[in-house]
């Protein structure tokens, strides 16, 4: 099994300083742009941390990103940076955001609507999971709940489907997540292996 | 030797016997880490910035150069950032290349012969002068 990284939910990110390899403050987290294919995550909008400061013209993109810890998102260098309008078109970033989507298993069950993206953290970073608002299905109606994602997700329009398996692996806390996250992807990766 | 330690040492010009002026501070170069210059205070002639690589040596006592003539004006804008002190890593925040946050910066320890800095420390830490990927005015940053 892997040793992961601290996982956290992408939102708490709002707020954090993004500091340059080389120590320059550059600004601070606004917002998460998350994307539409593959549940993942765009990048992030920026602010100035000034009271009133003005909206920001450049974003960064998730591939700019060097690591994520608890303190900063790190960065090679300014240059990362992109226009915020290619990071997220305007009409279309309304519309290209995984929050309320609903889950669906492989076998049709409503898991619930996504509250908030799950990250590893550190310099390894990846989307594992999503916070759910959970559905009747999972037996914690209303609860929120963390569920973990393959390495691959299909994702058509209004719903993302995760494999049946994925109930079996929710969480209530990101303390045990990480855990579940590995258990579930060794499951699924057995299941090809016995497939194949 | 500690930079605090080394902090206020006198430098001595050989030529004259005299003390031309005082260490006030350390700017630090990475890749590899070590000392590039030093900020200079109560300096008797022009300037304030003084390059390692013209010291003559950097003994328990004083600091020695072969003549004050050394002793340079900031000329670039990495000068003059260093000779503002904001270049200065003690006191600073050091975060990992992860973005975790490792404390302030206490003191550096660096080796007088070559001026290379062996330790960061922090209230905690010990961090090797290796780790030292990049340092501004924001953060000293080191790999995790």
């Amino acid at each position: 099994m892997t040793t992961r990284q601290r996982l956290l939910r992408a939102r708490e990110l709002s707020g954090q300083p993004v500091v340059t390899l080389g120590g320059e403050f550059v600004g601070e987290i606004k917002d998460v742009v998350f994307e539409r294919s593959g549940g993942s995550i765009a990048g992030f909008t920026l602010r100035n941390p000034r009271l009133f400061s003005r909206a920001r013209k450049d974003s960064l993109p998730w591939e700019g990103v060097h690591g994520v810890g608890r303190d900063a998102v790190m960065i090679p260098d300014p240059d990362v940076m992109v226009p915020t309008k290619e990071l997220a078109p305007r009409k279309q970033a309304r519309k290209a955001d995984v929050l309320r989507d609903r889950v669906l298993t492989d076998n049709g069950r409503d898991l619930g609507t996504v509250v908030d993206v799950v990250l590893q953290g550190g310099t390894d970073l990846e989307v594992v999971g999503y916070e759910l608002e959970a559905s009747e299905a999972l037996g914690t109606a209303g609860r929120r709940v963390l569920i973990p994602l393959p390495d691959t997700v299909a994702v058509s329009g209004e719903n993302l489907i995760v494999p049946a398996a994925a109930t079996e692996f929710v969480s209530e806390d990101l303390a045990g997540f990480g855990a579940a996250v590995d258990e579930f992807r060794d499951r699924l990766r057995e299941g090809r292996e016995e497939d194949a | 030797m500690l930079f605090s330690q080394a902090r206020k040492s006198d430098v001595v010009s050989t030529d004259t016997a005299t003390r031309v002026a005082r260490v006030d501070g350390f700017v630090v170069a990475t890749g590899p880490a070590r000392v590039a210059l030093l900020r200079l205070g109560k300096v008797t002639t022009e300037g304030s910035l003084l390059y390692w690589d013209d010291l003559q040596g950097f003994g328990p006592d004083a600091a020695t150069i072969a003549d004050a003539s050394v002793i340079r004006a900031p000329d670039d804008e990495l000068e003059r950032r260093a000779e503002s002190g904001e270049l200065e890593i003690l006191g600073k925040r050091v975060l990992t290349e992860r973005g975790d946050e490792l404390g302030a910066v206490t003191d550096v320890d660096f080796d007088v012969e070559t001026g290379v800095v062996t330790t960061l420390l922090t209230r905690s830490e010990a961090i090797p002068g290796q780790r030292l990927i990049g340092h501004g005015r924001y953060a000293v940053v080191v790999s995790a």
